[in-house]
């Protein structure tokens, strides 16, 4: 049956192989195992201001040779007033990405998740503000449909999987 | 002898018996008394509770209405769960009427999603009926519908219209001939550990955790998430909260699966060894179906209207 569909075992393998490729360009993804068992999945951490840019002392993914936007980072006190004077932290975005491959459609799904740095979710309406313009007139036709609102480990919101690959294509393009 | 048809009947219209109390800490202008309400088992609680809402909104200041949100006991209900899961899950063993507490205040981000509108519930809704047809059916029967049909799917169940429904919802019911039974069987087991005593932080030893009241414990630990609920220590909400797998309906020898070989596969912990003492209830819309039953069969009479099995396994009660 694994011949017929996308398999668990060829996603991972293609996982590796992405992961490969995001470490040598610096993009930021990383393979994390479940907690009770062999499955996996692949996750990406991004942080952003709210009109759309990327906080510049954290440079943009492709930039980062040394590792990644944390959360810790940006919790560190900064003497740079510059930088920090338009990324106070009421309106830095964290972006949680999550691919998991489903059972149910096997095939990889895209799970993403927007929160202030307090912890508190972005509601569906700054979600749906965020999307990038090429998609948005299709997203604005049928929300419901391009976007479902499921309660995931992280409490993410889910692409639908017929558009998946619209969504995963350029991840920072969704912000 | 009661028809196979009779079954779908009597899913669709069971109903739960419910007294819905406004939270004691909730700052009232009025009076607000309890609510009484015969809940669809088969539905969802944003879907059926708007009523529930404008009465206990009319006790309210206007600017201490927000978003609304239910819990039982201590742990805040799932809108997303079918409302017959819930009670299955966290108070099958009590007495009724079910009583639910309503809060408008302090929204437990951690546990609950957001329910904007009867779109939220929709979409949910639709998305779970995609998702058990691509296990059914690879999709093919549900994407062959026109809009109108998945429509009339939504519109039957947020009006209680069982023909409206089941005129569409039987076609996600067939397979071919030559198959015995669908590809795979869409089912989701949600599983409550026994109650238990345990310590709380920063408050008294309780006893299987019904003494504890809200008030004793600290602001920050209030409606803690179901995992780390002291009272009904449902497990698994923070890693997964359901088990799902791929199993199919027929073996390769072209015998039925039962329900029994289902839990033998997946949940082996709910089944009662040979010799043991019965520890758990493995519970579906409020009953026992017997082990021996066809996962086919109860896949076709048994599933909530998002054409999954909801399955709960609980601990066998004491009395």
């Amino acid at each position: 049956m694994e011949d017929e569909f996308f398999g668990e075992k060829c996603f991972q393998y293609y996982c590796a192989e992405f992961i490969k490729h995001s470490q040598q360009i610096g993009d930021g993804w990383e393979w994390k195992t479940a907690k009770d068992c062999s499955d996996g999945y692949m996750c990406k951490t991004e942080f952003q201001i709210k009109n759309g840019t990327t906080p510049s002392h954290l440079g943009t993914p492709a930039s980062v040779h040394t590792g990644f936007p944390t959360e810790e980072n940006l919790e560190l006190p900064v003497d740079d007033s510059e930088v920090m004077e338009s990324a106070a932290a009421s309106k830095v975005i964290k972006y949680e990405y999550h691919v998991l491959y489903s059972c149910s459609y096997q095939v990889p799904v895209l799970y993403f998740r927007a929160s202030f740095l307090d912890g508190k979710p972005l509601s569906l309406t700054d979600i749906w503000e965020g999307v990038h313009e090429c998609y948005k007139t299709r997203l604005l036709q049928g929300p419901w449909d391009t976007i479902t609102q499921q309660k995931c480990q992280l409490h993410h919101f889910m692409a639908e999987h017929h558009g998946a690959s619209c969504w995963s294509e350029s991840t920072s393009e969704l912000c | 002898m009661t028809d196979d048809k009779d079954v779908l009947r009597d899913v669709w219209f069971g109903r739960i018996p419910t007294c819905f109390t406004l939270y004691q800490d909730e700052i009232t202008e009025r009076e607000a008394e309890p609510y009484y309400l015969l809940l669809p088992r088969v539905s969802y609680l944003t879907l059926v509770t708007d009523k529930v809402k404008k009465h206990f909104q009319k006790a309210l200041r206007q600017e201490d209405v927000s978003e609304i949100w239910f819990e039982y006991e201590g742990t805040p209900l799932k809108w997303h769960y079918p409302i017959g899961l819930l009670f299955d899950l966290l108070a099958s063993s009590s007495a009724l009427p079910w009583n639910i507490t309503v809060h408008f205040k302090s929204f437990p981000e951690k546990d609950l999603l957001h329910c904007p509108s009867k779109d939220a519930v929709e979409a949910h809704f639709m998305s779970c009926m995609k998702e058990a047809d691509a296990l059914k059916h690879k999709s093919q029967v549900i994407n062959e519908m026109q809009k109108k049909d998945h429509k009339q799917l939504w519109m039957g169940l947020q009006n209680d219209r069982f023909d409206q429904f089941w005129a569409i919802n039987r076609k996600l019911m067939e397979y071919p001939p030559e198959e015995n039974g669908f590809r795979y069987i869409p089912f989701r087991i949600y599983q409550k550990l026994g109650l238990s005593t345990l310590y709380y932080p920063g408050t008294m030893q309780t006893k299987v955790g019904l003494e504890l009241r809200e008030r004793d414990l600290p602001a920050s630990e209030r409606y803690l998430p179901a995992y780390a609920s002291p009272v009904l220590g449902i497990k698994t909400t923070t890693e997964r909260p359901f088990i799902q797998k791929l199993f199919r309906p027929v073996a390769a020898d072209g015998q039925l699966h039962t329900l029994g070989d289902l839990l033998k596969e997946v949940c082996p912990s709910a089944i009662t060894p040979e010799d043991g003492e019965k520890k758990n209830q493995v519970m579906i819309h409020g009953i026992e179906p017997m082990l021996e039953t066809p996962l086919q069969w109860l896949s076709e009479h048994l599933s909530y209207p998002d054409n999954f099995l909801h399955i709960s396994i609980v601990p066998q009660p004491t009395d």
